[in-house]
């Protein structure tokens, strides 16, 4: 019995170690000059467990995404708040996982 | 983190109470639009402007504006004007109206701006030790290429120091603008404008402290502008060149005003 708690034990820990890292990608309306953008870069830079470098804003395709590591996932309500916030419109969200192994690293 | 947040509380109170703190951002030069700062933004906007009048000289303005709301913001500000004693303002947007598609944004807002009184240095009687006020109204389309704009304004000014009439202003705009390059958001991006802009000075009912402002006098210019930006840097310039005037001075000199800017926001 000891052995097959043992056995368990190791083949727990012989799984690599994962994150829950999820990729949001937005399409967002309004997104007319990188001047006024700017504040939608920095609302999401502000939120916790988000990879600072991760953020990206493409004004030609009106698309805003990012990766962030969270203890619940950002729902569309709060990224509406958020994206309003910055003074423009959240059409659309499309989240991903980004699982990045961590033992790799 | 509950310092921080104190702090930031301290910033936000300090900006809205001493400063009663707002954004001008992407909009026209010399105009106004319905642009405001993201919430909780701060602006910083330097400016040096050269008056139309000759004998006016030059301006340099501080302002600091903050973003309460998404659609509110408000701000103060000092100027230094080469022709009259340092006055201050405050002011604010409400932008009450906004519709967002893809790669556009149309809104619409209110302003409000006081101005303390300030005494003429070359003529101090011209001056006022009053507050003048500024309401208006603006409309504007921003897209990836395309921008207009249109604003109407109503300046309210009090009576001069020796009791003389300041008559109030009507100044209505319309500007237009386009970015040739349609810059993604790390790179330098270009607008180019040109912009009408018209100042319909009513006819005062007492006596008037100078001609122009004697006479109901309509004056008329044309601005080119450009604006560019990096990120949350901008660097705006314009020249006002008078295209019509319905009121001789016999100045002769050639009547304009030029503007240079450089906003910072975080």
């Amino acid at each position: 019995m000891f052995m097959k708690w043992i056995g368990i034990t190791m083949l727990i820990l012989s799984f690599p170690v994962r994150s829950a890292e999820i990729h949001y990608q937005m399409r967002v309306d309004g997104l007319a000059c990188p001047f006024c953008a700017y504040g939608m870069e920095k609302k999401i830079k502000a939120l916790a467990g988000v990879d600072k470098h991760s953020v990206v804003i493409e004004l030609n395709r009106g698309i805003v995404s990012f990766v962030a590591d969270t203890q619940v996932p950002l729902t569309g309500d709060v990224l509406k708040v958020l994206v309003n916030d910055a003074g423009f419109t959240l059409q659309h969200l499309e989240t991903t996982p980004s699982i990045k192994n961590k033992a790799s690293q | 983190m509950a310092f921080y947040r104190l702090l930031q509380g301290f910033r936000a109170l300090f900006l809205l109470v001493f400063l009663a703190s707002a954004a001008e951002a992407h909009d026209p030069i010399f105009g106004i639009g319905p642009h405001v700062l993201y919430k909780a933004g701060t602006e910083f906007h330097l400016s040096i402007s050269r008056e139309k009048l000759a004998n006016h000289g030059a301006e340099a303005e501080l302002e600091v504006s903050y973003g309460i709301t998404s659609d509110w913001s408000a701000g103060a500000g000092v100027s230094y004007p080469e022709a009259a004693s340092f006055h201050s303002s405050i002011f604010t947007k409400y932008r009450f109206w906004r519709q967002d598609t893809f790669g556009t944004q149309e809104s619409a807002a209110i302003m409000a701006k006081v101005i303390s009184g300030s005494r003429e240095k070359t003529s101090p009687s011209e001056g006022s030790e009053e507050s003048d006020y500024i309401l208006g109204l603006a409309y504007g389309y921003e897209g990836r290429k395309w921008y207009r704009w249109a604003s109407i304004r109503h300046r309210i000014n009090a009576k001069a120091v020796d009791g003389n009439d300041r008559p109030d202003v009507w100044l209505v705009d319309f500007a237009g603008g386009i970015r040739f390059v349609p810059s993604e958001y790390h790179e330098p991006d270009w607008v180019w404008m040109l912009e009408l802009n018209g100042e319909l000075v009513e006819k005062a009912s007492q006596n008037a402290v100078n001609m122009l402002q004697h006479q109901s006098a309509n004056q008329w210019f044309l601005s080119p502008g450009l604006m560019w930006t990096y990120r949350n840097l901008a660097i705006k310039s314009g020249a006002q060149l008078l295209v019509y005037n319905n009121v001789k001075t016999d100045s002769g000199a050639v009547e304009y005003r030029a503007h240079l800017a450089l906003e910072f926001h975080f």
